[in-house]
């Protein structure tokens, strides 16, 4: 186990209600092999993540962002462990509305993911989807969700479909801890289980639904304890360590793959905004629990292991973060320059 | 009949819904279909309506053509977010990257027989009408239904079928061929000079009824099926009321803000001039399907009303 100070939360990531049915991965697997060019490139990848949303911010700050922005930030370790161990060639994603991380982890240009941000004909939806409606079937990635729970029952159908076409692939749906309060997310499990369809759902539990934290919203602190009435296996993983992450996506994948059934993951993490980027989280969480996650930031824990390591020197994180910045200042600008869609986009890619 | 050909078409069309397999269906629409093509494509769905909608989204945008049963259309209310924030938008939210190709298809409004009550037998087409993004059509006899039942499928747009609850457990006359009707294009059903009756589904019958009526009364008057709500095609309504100068809107929904209020409307600002004398309307009450027998029927339009209100058009000079 890791000897890092763990972060001090109400919130229990140890025993499961039933006394330990589902497996637990939490850090156990710090040593899970990557290698240096690997680590490096993971690193660059949560910096990309990170530096998106700040970017990100201080454009909705600056007014070129409207309505609904949600922060991926203090999340990276969770996509970036996930997404690597798919093979989009094949596989699908269904996310939700926290999308900006996953869409760039499937290979989406940030200048067109800006460029919808900003409203432009240039963005991923033409300018009509916004943050939470973008969608890159090249990609394999099947859209942003703006309803709570909205997605699991798409990718439901969308690994069912893949089975039906008996093509090789699975299909990954990501949603946040409040998902598991609505009725959807039971009826698609036992529906995935019923059906044998290849799909892993993952709880991205960052504590909050919306402003309401897990105890005031959840039944049971553990919620694989609330996802194991319908014969699926569920496990947690922590989201903080991308050792950890990476270990279990690459695992659970190739059993979905392998068993055509579905899995549960749990992953364990936290966002540092608000739920949306305009609401102030302090009304509703401490201090003292933030500070305790960012002492967990999952960049922190792999910089520090490749300065530790020798791999990079801090001066090399730094100026791989300048470098990163440079580049996606070049997106923002490019995205800017995009026009507004034209007039008769408005009535466009809708039957009359 | 539709559905078979189709299956046997195309193998991408798969059928998900509650008891159409061996049950064959409570309205024996997919009757002797899980025999013939097997569990994978005739698929039992427990009673989970929002998800196995949205299950047919994702087959559907993954390049699948499900046709999705309700086994009565009042049920589809447990589903209206996959139908009106997915089904419905995912084509335009996604820059036309992606489509739909799904039919949302089921029984609505009161049935061939009594009884239905309350929450079975209402008539809820404009909820989905009101939603772009859908196609929604509803059928007025059976040989219409299948031939636009293959065009729903064929389509690469979300399609709500809607298939009034006199024409369920009914064989009609149905063309053994493989015919493949529009989708949004309405009908003179019955060519008549001088009251036009505007219908769709279900109260089409009533209209065809009412026209044999007036005629013995020394009446001609001429039937319009609507048979898509959307998009709606005014021209052969606003072409009939040109030459009849006179319309009767009946629907079995709810009057207020009802399909039959939208085509009043649309008559108003398009065909105003051509109008000697206001249109006339004749609907379901504005109340929850009773179950006792008589305020069932009293509660639903009839063929008396229609011809009351087509003689009240031609009184008024």
């Amino acid at each position: 186990m890791s000897s890092r100070p763990q972060p001090k939360l109400s919130t229990p990531v140890g025993k499961s209600a039933d006394g330990g049915a589902a497996a637990t991965t939490l850090s156990a697997a710090r040593r899970f092999p990557l290698d240096a060019t690997t680590l490096k490139n993971y690193l660059r990848q949560m910096v990309l993540l990170r530096e998106f949303e700040r970017l990100g911010e201080r454009e909705f700050k600056n007014g070129l962002i409207r309505g609904y922005y949600h922060s991926y930030a203090g999340q990276e370790a969770v996509g970036v462990g996930l997404v690597n161990a798919l093979d989009l060639h094949q596989d699908y994603i269904v996310d939700h509305y926290r999308d900006h991380g996953h869409m760039l982890l499937s290979g989406m240009d940030p200048m067109r993911i800006f460029a919808e941000l900003f409203g432009r004909a240039n963005g991923v939806s033409k300018g009509k989807g916004g943050s939470m409606h973008m969608y890159s079937p090249e990609n394999h990635f099947l859209g942003g969700d703006g309803i709570v729970g909205g997605g699991i029952s798409v990718a439901t159908g969308v690994g069912l479909a893949l089975k039906q076409q008996q093509r090789d692939g699975i299909c990954v749906c990501f949603f946040g801890d409040g998902a598991l309060d609505t009725g959807t997310f039971h009826e698609s499990l036992n529906l995935a289980s019923l059906w044998h369809v290849p799909t892993a759902y993952v709880c991205i539990n960052n504590m909050y639904s919306m402003g309401t934290s897990l105890e005031r919203h959840s039944s049971l602190p553990r919620l694989v304890d609330r996802a194991v009435g319908y014969g699926i296996p569920t496990e947690q993983v922590d989201g903080q360590d991308v050792w950890a992450t990476t270990e279990a996506a690459e695992r659970i994948f190739r059993k979905v793959r392998k068993e055509q059934r579905p899995y549960f993951v749990e992953v364990l993490t936290y966002r540092y905004q608000g739920h949306g980027i305009h609401d102030k989280p302090l009304n509703y969480r401490s201090l003292e629990e933030e500070t305790a996650w960012h002492a967990r930031d999952p960049l922190k824990l792999l910089s520090d292991h490749l300065v530790e390591e020798k791999i990079l020197s801090l001066a090399q994180i730094e100026a791989l973060r300048a470098e990163v910045v440079a580049e996606l200042e070049v997106k923002v600008e490019e995205a800017k320059q995009g026009p507004e869609p034209a007039p008769e986009e408005l009535m466009h890619d809708v039957t009359l | 009949m539709a559905l078979r050909e189709e299956m046997e078409r195309d193998p991408r069309v798969v059928l998900l819904g509650e008891e159409i397999g061996p049950y064959n269906g409570v309205h024996y629409v997919t009757r002797g279909l899980f025999a013939e093509f097997g569990k994978d494509r005739v698929m039992d769905t427990p009673i989970s309506e929002e998800s196995f909608v949205g299950v047919g989204v994702g087959l559907a945008i993954m390049g699948q053509r499900p046709v999705v049963e309700m086994m009565r259309m009042d049920f589809s209310l447990r589903a209206m977010d996959q139908i009106y924030n997915h089904m419905a938008k995912i084509r335009y939210m996604s820059g036309g990257r992606l489509s739909v190709p799904m039919v949302l298809r089921g029984p609505e409004g009161p049935g061939p027989n009594p009884g239905l009550t309350a929450q079975h037998g209402q008539q809820l087409s404009v909820l989905f009408a009101h939603c772009p993004g859908l196609r929604v059509v509803s059928p007025s006899n059976q040989y219409d239904a299948k031939g636009m039942l293959k065009a729903a499928i064929r389509c690469d747009d979300p399609v709500v079928f809607l298939e009034p609850g006199p024409l369920n457990n009914k064989q009609g006359e149905v063309d053994d061929g493989d015919y493949v009707l529009p989708l949004d294009q309405a009908e003179i059903k019955h060519a008549g000079e001088q009251v036009t009756l505007i219908g769709y589904g279900a109260s089409v019958a009533l209209c065809l009824q009412a026209a044999r009526d007036l005629e013995r009364d020394g009446v001609s008057a001429e039937v319009v099926d609507m048979r898509s709500l959307r998009p709606l095609d005014m021209g052969p309504a606003l072409g009939s009321i040109r030459k009849t100068n006179r319309a009767v809107m009946v629907d079995y929904a709810w009057q207020s803000y009802g399909p039959g209020a939208e085509i009043v409307s649309r008559i108003a600002t398009e065909g105003f001039w051509d109008l000697e004398v206001p249109v006339q309307r004749v609907s379901g009450k504005e109340t929850p399907l009773p179950y006792a027998a008589n305020l069932e029927e009293l509660s639903k339009p009839s063929v008396e009303e229609i011809v009351a209100a087509a003689k009240v058009t031609l009184q008024r000079q």
